[in-house]
């Protein structure tokens, strides 16, 4: 089964953000990043179903030359080759934008199995897995928690609301796209780095026709319309004063 | 990183058989746990890539001036740059972060692997000879049970391992006790607490630096704060506190703090933003109190040794020397085929023999001099400047760190003293002054919350009983990061200590200070800790 796993860098989770000067972005000058969560739960599947069913898994990721590191760290855990779309364009582009960009660099390799995770956890449109099984012209299912396989079709966990979930059968070849936790990742080991560094990366680059779908026109940290009080003293008197404040003040006991 | 760039210059230009050298490091990526001001002498980026201007080294902002003050609370007092030992014509204001980085790029490049997120855990002997590290295991929880991920450690042999596992290595230190390494004195150490700021970028020219003694100490205390302009208003704010203090009740953050407030920098930061923050112990002891620096199959390097030099605020160039020569006494050590201590000596010659002595002997007694206080270090030191170290001969006799920290009842004995009061003594404002909380927020520390706690205290029992009574429990004011607490458990005695092993900076103060000596620092999970980036 040739798998291909689309893996996003985003900025590391508990970051202290901070707004560019255009507010439009992020301050990303001097940040960490990391492989977006959900992307990652997305690679331990496709090794995982590689292990089981045979196979290769590609990982892509498209973004400025800084995506090189999570293709590595991808490849070190047991990737077996990388395709890194670079574009300084891509670096905080939206989900079409990015998807038209993936689609051109994988579409003459025949993947049977695409995955992606879930969604972003930087701009969290959960949409540049569905865009990209449009480009491709395969269908696909979202939200998924387990994924079998047997006899070249697929069946699907999807999760619904309020605790539902779906089992769907699919043909591929198929997209994915992965919900978080839904298996356990491996450690990237000390012969797996040094595997990685002689496996093959395929660097593309995008068409320069490829352009925004959308624009950020403004983006803020929202206002701050709580309070918190803290209550001085000893217990007995926080929980006299507090329950003097619920009655005259909030008026909800 | 110099070290294994040495050694992949020296096979490139010597030939001979293949070389294989490796880098074990335990942050996320590399440069993520190097923490300093930084204020770079190039000698040693000289030494190891001459043509680093051309490699794009993020060695860019040169020193333009020195300003040196004395502090009271208010005031400040301008110290003449001559009869201070901070000339820093020359030198460059960096991040050690992106230079670590970069040199990483530079080490790999040359066919040096890099493995990040591999923490050595123990030191590998056949005998008394040392054979390489162990790796340690991943994915074990918190009761040290193994997980459904559980990675265990791998043991990396070598002909030669040299250590470079920074102030207070937890390797270092269990090689330098088995094999009886220890130097004529004991190391001495400080802690370093940093915030990185963005102010407006005309605020202060880039090139900038500041260095103050005095306030927020007093005379009997060790250190000084630092001001360094980077280019767009970006500034290294920190301060440096020698850990042989004797009031238990002293706070080191809250010491920064007060820097922070004085009239100079506050005046600086003042509608600026903090970035960062980071803190990590410097060893001070200097010539003396290195350990000897080679053993059969090893050599020891860096911080982890003590190349720091304490009267110029300077190490990292030390530490690149030293890793050059170990690489060169590794070299011909390896093709001669003979590992042994006696012919890895050769590294201690290039150390004696070269600007590193040159730089470390005249000042050899200064930190130990400023144990008798504020005056008597200074006038010691300009004395020792006056007369390039030849007064006084051979060494002051000094102790460990935490054998200088003085009972409560003894140091406070003429008033009684709460201890909650002490830490509680600067209101944090969270623009100028922060808890110590929100600071480890800003420095990216992140730890796997289920894994085994990495700070092994033997007996807690004396936290509650024994370390109450005397020193009202001075971890929790000697970390800077929160990592101690002493929570009501509903007994007789009150308390007892929690461990916040996740908020760990790996700064090693505790490992260091703690005056009851059973606090052992040994390293979380691979890839854990704080991310330095820009730092």
């Amino acid at each position: 089964m040739k798998i291909a796993v689309c893996v996003k860098q985003v900025v590391t989770r508990d970051w202290p953000l901070r707004i560019d000067d255009a507010a439009t972005w992020v301050q990303d000058r001097d940040a960490s990043f990391e492989m977006n969560e959900p992307d990652a739960y997305a690679l331990e599947e496709a090794l995982r179903l590689k292990e089981e069913h045979g196979g290769e898994v590609v990982v892509c990721s498209a973004g400025p030359v800084r995506v090189a590191q999570v293709i590595r760290e991808a490849l070190a855990r047991g990737a077996d080759r990388g395709i890194r779309v670079e574009s300084d364009a891509l670096a905080a582009a939206d989900a079409g934008m990015v998807a038209e960009a993936l689609a051109a660099a994988v579409r003459s390799e025949g993947f049977d199995l695409v995955l992606t995770g879930l969604q972003s956890d930087d701009q969290g449109f959960a949409q540049t897995g569905v865009v990209l099984a449009e480009l491709l012209g395969i269908p696909h299912a979202s939200i998924i928690m387990e994924v079998q396989v047997a006899d070249g079709s697929l069946r699907v966990k999807r999760e619904l609301e309020g605790g539902w979930f779906q089992w769907v059968s699919m043909p591929t070849p198929a997209l994915l796209t992965i919900q978080s936790g839904i298996n356990q990742l491996r450690y990237a080991t000390l012969k797996g780095i040094m595997a990685a560094k002689k496996k093959d990366v395929r660097v593309v680059n995008p068409s320069p026709d490829l352009s925004p779908h959308h624009e950020i026109l403004d983006l803020y940290v929202p206002e701050k319309e709580k309070e918190t009080r803290l209550i001085d003293g000893s217990p007995t008197e926080a929980a006299n004063e507090l329950v003097r404040l619920l009655r005259e003040e909030a008026r909800v006991i | 990183m110099s070290a294994a760039i040495r050694l992949a210059t020296r096979h490139e230009r010597d030939g001979g058989q293949p070389l294989s050298v490796a880098v074990l490091e335990k942050s996320r990526q590399a440069g993520s746990h190097a923490l300093s001001g930084a204020v770079l002498d190039t000698s040693g980026l000289d030494e190891l890539l001459p043509d680093w201007k051309t490699r794009g080294a993020p060695v860019e902002t040169q020193v333009r001036h020195d300003e040196t003050y004395y502090l009271t609370e208010r005031l400040r007092f301008p110290i003449p740059a001559f009869l201070t030992p901070f000339n820093n014509r020359g030198a460059y204001v960096i991040s050690l972060n992106k230079f670590v980085r970069w040199l990483s790029e530079q080490a790999e490049s040359a066919g040096v692997d890099i493995f990040t997120g591999f923490a050595g855990t123990e030191v590998l002997y056949e005998g008394d000879r040392v054979v390489g590290v162990r790796t340690g295991d991943r994915g074990l929880d918190k009761r040290g049970e193994r997980k459904g991920t559980f990675e265990p450690g791998v043991d990396i042999k070598a002909r030669v391992t040299v250590f470079a596992d920074g102030v207070r290595g937890n390797l270092t230190k269990t090689l330098i006790s088995k094999l009886g390494l220890e130097g004529p004195a004991p190391q001495t150490y400080a802690l370093g607490i940093k915030e990185l700021w963005e102010v407006p970028a005309d605020r202060v020219t880039a090139g900038t630096v500041m260095h103050t003694m005095g306030y927020p100490l007093r005379t009997e205390e060790f250190g000084g704060g630092f001001v360094y302009a980077l280019p767009e208003g970006r500034l290294a704010v920190g301060f440096v506190v020698g850990l042989g203090y004797r009031d238990p009740l002293f706070d080191p953050h809250m010491a920064f703090q007060r820097f922070k407030q004085h009239p100079l920098v506050s005046s600086l930061l003042a509608g600026g933003e903090m970035v960062r923050y980071g803190a990590k112990a410097l060893p001070e002891g200097g010539w003396y109190a290195m350990p000897r620096c080679q053993a059969d199959g090893a050599l020891i390097v860096g911080d982890a040794a003590g190349f720091l030099n304490s009267m110029r605020l300077k190490g990292i160039h030390l530490a690149m020397k030293s890793g050059i020569y170990a690489a060169d006494a590794a070299f011909e050590a390896v093709r001669a085929g003979d590992v042994s201590a006696a012919v890895l000596s050769k590294f201690e010659k290039l150390v004696s023999a070269g600007s590193v002595r040159r730089e470390l002997y005249p000042v050899r007694n200064v930190h130990q001099a400023f144990e008798t206080g504020l005056f008597a270090g200074l006038a010691f030191t300009g004395l020792s400047m006056l007369t390039g170290g030849a007064v006084p001969r051979g060494r002051i006799k000094s102790g460990s760190d935490h054998e200088r920290l003085v009972e409560l009842r003894q140091y406070h004995s003429t008033r009684s003293v709460d201890p909650a009061e002490a830490s509680d003594a600067v209101k944090p404002d969270r623009k100028l002054t922060f808890d110590k909380l929100t600071n480890v927020h800003y420095s990216g520390t992140r730890h796997d919350e289920d894994q085994p706690v990495h700070l092994l205290v033997q007996d807690t029992d004396v936290c509650r009983t024994t370390c109450r009574e005397q020193y009202g429990n001075p971890c929790v004011r000697f970390c800077p990061a929160s990592v101690y607490e002493m929570v009501d458990d509903g007994t007789e005695t009150g308390s007892r200590l929690q461990i916040n092993a996740s908020n760990c900076v790996h700064c090693k103060t505790c490992d260091i200070i703690d005056p009851f000596q059973i606090i052992d620092w040994v390293p979380p999970e691979g890839g854990g800790g704080p991310e330095y980036e820009g730092m």
